[in-house]
């Protein structure tokens, strides 16, 4: 009975999905004029940028009410109902000091720092570098309406794929080649490293744990409801352009980069969706990255990557660490004991269950077989080394 | 007169019952003392020993004004100390009190719970008397049962443990670990805020930051260090705090690495390795250890929950707001625990072989304790994996009292000399390498 509700629930979320997406241009969010598409550095650095740039303000201001309001409505419920008394503001609100927390790794240093370089060449590099290689395509989320960006992201032509057949051959085999080729050298590295909607996104999971906010906890079951959701949004995401429609009207990425790179440009349902993923990355690290349908092509290819996850699974205690510490919810990462390789479709190799592992070598990563970040109870306890009491301090 | 008569016979009784319990503890104490091979910086934990058993003092020190008393390795000794207390395990090894608790307890419960009992009869052992609050997750029956009886004496809260580790039993567990801080804060007088939790993570953390490196340091070949000591050290934690027992426990490291360095080891000869796994082993209560030490085996590796598998696994934060770090506590308390009480416990096999395979384990004595039903029923599955590894097991039962002792002796001795014939003909102990 319980599992039929759930079908039909399931079912109801992805047609109303499927109708959103397909009269998304109906739904105007923000609309210029005119869409202009004409950028330059000078435009970047004059006032008209800031005119550009307003809709990506009205959607920074909407998700932050909303978040504030969530936090506030928590609290109020927080008072009345002994259920919700886990968010209560006296334990949080007056939150000094600090969670115990390790020094950060390098691999996560370099993580950060490729992210940032990313997101800036995939937004203004063709501003800045030129355009010398804007025709090899990068399985990313970076939105090829901006012209500017360094390399074409593959999604247009995924999407579009009535329109990619219609391409001179020597096109059509550069993009499959770069396509794969970034596939196979990085696989879904690329999600961890170099999509700039995800560095938004742990650039708002920063900012919740700045603030020591409660998130979202999710469980098996919740992690369970959304991949229906996320193969119903593939099948929009490649059978759209078939139907007459457009993705791309209903990508969330739309509203990021190319206003960041100064074009205005209309926003429908895309910058909607923006609000929500901003706001469901504040309560849940990488939420977008659960549904994203370019991840999933690329988690088809995740047993050919050369980026790996390896558990040794001696070491293991299976504390469930790493199962708590993953933002795309991969639980045969603690429950596996045979196989070494843990590399799982869903993973984005961002490196937090290595991170969060306190035994010895139990988890690494590695490229082309070579060991780039391991696990160590060392570097775990590394944020510990106070020994103070604190009602003792408390006193003198 | 015969009022006057019954109060000199209970008087008696309790002056009978702390002879017989200072006399054993300071027998087991001393033993262990004797025992060669003991490195420098041992005097704390042997001096917490002593002023709880044989001078049968309090536990508490410095800030904190009560003690709470844990039962079992669930129990998150964070949220206590947060909330301004300190944590003393209760798990009793005592022989005096389980021949009181003999007469209390039905036949069949297991002599740990039947100890406890019996020092709730007599209401003479100050650890016990001075706690505000007593926490007892329901592992097994006696557990169960025993929780009623104490909550007679004393305030009592039950810890439910889910039969298996999923989502939704840690989240089930995470709103009792909401509800127990409610009450440690009702005992206790102070709130738990998240600084006072961040604090008690650090605390506990560095203390598991200690242990974990004077694990490191006693899986190091030729041994560094006897069992035996180290399950002393394990069981002073008990009545230590964090803090301080961390501390104590880092002077044993330095003088363990400066016998890296000197080339110093317990003692020069190749003695067998053995792999102490099963029912707790609590002081004093350590007649096994001593056994296996004093008839030329040692104790490499032990995988018992008031030894080095209690306290291994750090609650690692994952989320660091107030709910992430509770979420860290249920996390911790559950999945990695290799407690039998879970339907479902095959890791404990994967740790009882990445045990073997660490400290080049040569025998394993599976310890059951008189009537312990749930570690009696792994047995058999271990022996049938270590079977497969063609590592020999034997399982010995004892209860809590000495008459046992020499069958134990002649078990233990020939399991020893088994293991030494074993080894004699290939002269070697390579590492295993795999499974």
């Amino acid at each position: 009975m319980r599992s039929k509700k759930r079908i039909i629930i399931t079912v109801l979320v992805c047609i109303g999905i499927g109708l959103l997406a397909y009269f998304a241009w109906l739904f105007p969010f923000y609309v210029f004029e005119t869409n202009d598409f004409d950028t330059s550095i000078e435009k970047l650095l004059s006032f008209d940028y800031l005119k550009t740039l307003v809709p990506l303000f009205i959607m920074i201001g909407l998700s932050a009410a909303g978040i504030i309001m969530i936090v506030l409505l928590r609290r109020m419920l927080a008072k009345s109902d002994k259920k919700f008394s886990r968010f209560a503001d006296v334990r949080t609100s007056r939150a000094r000091g600090k969670a115990p927390k390790q020094k950060p790794a390098a691999f996560m240093v370099i993580r950060w720092i490729v992210m940032i370089v990313s997101a800036i060449l995939l937004i203004w590099g063709g501003l800045i570098f030129g355009m010398g290689i804007s025709s090899l395509s990068i399985p990313v989320l970076s939105c090829p309406w901006n012209t500017e960006e360094m390399t074409n992201s593959s999604c247009y032509y995924l999407s579009h794929l009535n329109e990619l057949f219609e391409l001179p051959i020597g096109n059509i085999l550069l993009f499959f080649i770069s396509t794969l080729g970034f596939i196979f050298v990085l696989g879904r590295v690329i999600c961890g490293f170099l999509c700039p909607v995800g560095l938004i996104q742990d650039i708002m999971d920063k900012l919740r744990k700045k603030t020591n906010t409660e998130g979202i906890k999710m469980n098996e079951k919740m992690y369970g409801a959304i991949t229906p959701v996320k193969w119903f949004i593939l099948l929009i995401f490649i059978g759209l352009c078939f139907a007459g429609g457009n993705f791309c009207n209903f990508c969330p990425a739309v509203a990021v980069s190319p206003i960041l790179a100064g074009m205005s440009t209309s926003l429908y349902v895309s910058g909607f969706l923006m609000v929500l993923v901003l706001m469901g990355s504040f309560f849940k690290r990488r939420a977008f990255c659960m549904v994203c349908p370019l991840g999933t092509i690329m988690g088809f290819f995740h047993k050919i990557s050369l980026f790996r996850v390896k558990k040794d699974c001696q070491s293991c205690t299976e504390c469930g660490a790493c199962y708590e510490a993953c933002p795309m919810g991969i639980k045969m990462i603690y429950t596996e004991r045979d196989k070494a390789d843990v590399t799982h479709s869903n993973c984005i190799m961002c490196g937090e269950c290595v991170r969060c592992c306190p035994e010895d070598n139990a988890l690494s990563m590695t490229f082309a077989g070579k060991k780039i970040y391991t696990s160590s109870r060392k570097k775990i306890m590394s944020g510990y080394e106070e020994v103070r009491n604190y009602y003792d301090d408390k006193k003198g | 007169m015969m009022i006057k008569k019954a109060e000199t016979l209970r008087q008696r009784q309790d002056r009978r019952f702390i002879n017989k319990e200072t006399q054993t503890s300071a027998k087991y104490l001393r033993r262990l003392k004797e025992l060669s091979g003991a490195p420098d910086g041992m005097e704390p934990f042997y001096d917490t020993l002593e002023r709880i058993y044989v001078d049968m003092d309090y536990a508490k020190s410095g800030a904190y004004h009560h003690t709470v008393g844990t039962y079992c390795v669930m129990t998150p000794p964070e949220l206590i100390y947060a909330a301004g207390a300190m944590p003393v395990k209760l798990c009793s090894g005592n022989y005096t009190a389980f021949s009181v608790g003999d007469d209390i307890a039905p036949r069949d419960a297991c002599p740990l719970v039947k100890a406890v009992a019996g020092f709730k009869q007599t209401g003479l052992m100050p650890v016990y008397e001075d706690c505000s609050l007593m926490i007892v997750p329901i592992t097994c029956d006696c557990k169960k049962k025993i929780a009623g009886m104490l909550s007679d004496r004393c305030e009592v809260v039950t810890l439910h443990i889910p039969a298996a580790r999923n989502d939704e039993d840690i989240e089930e567990f995470t709103r009792q670990l909401y509800s127990l801080m409610e009450r440690l804060e009702n005992v206790t007088g102070n709130q738990i805020t998240y600084e006072s939790l961040s604090y008690a993570f650090r605390m506990v953390g560095y203390a598991q930051y200690e242990l974990s490196e004077f694990i490191r340091l006693k899986k190091q070949m030729p041994y560094l260090i006897r069992g035996s000591h180290a399950m002393a050290i394990l069981n002073a934690a008990s009545y230590m705090t964090a803090g301080d027992w961390g501390k104590a426990l880092h002077r044993v490291n330095e003088s363990l690495k400066t016998r890296i360095d000197g080339r110093k080891t317990v003692t020069s000869k190749k003695l067998p390795r053995i792999l102490l796994t099963g029912s707790p082993i609590v002081f004093p209560n350590v007649k096994i250890p001593l056994l296996i030490e004093e008839n030329g085996g040692i104790v490499a590796g032990d995988e018992t929950c008031m030894g080095e598998r209690g306290m291994w696994d750090p609650a690692v934060i994952t989320d660091n707001s107030f709910d992430g770090m509770m979420n860290a506590l249920a996390n911790r308390a559950l999945r990695p625990c290799p407690c039998p009480t879970f339907a479902d416990n095959s890791q404990r096999i994967y740790r009882i072989k990445q045990l073997i395979k660490e400290n080049q384990i040569q025998g394993v004595i599976y310890h059951v304790l008189r009537g312990c039903l749930v570690y009696d029923f792994e047995y058999r599955r271990i022996e049938d994996e270590l079977g497969k590894l063609g590592i020999p097991v034997i399982r010995l039962e004892s209860d809590y009292n000495e008459e046992d002792i020499e069958q134990l002796r002649i078990r233990i001795e020939a399991f020893i000399e088994l293991i030494k014939l074993k080894q004699e003909p290939e002269k070697i102990t390579a590492v295993r390498k795999s499974f």
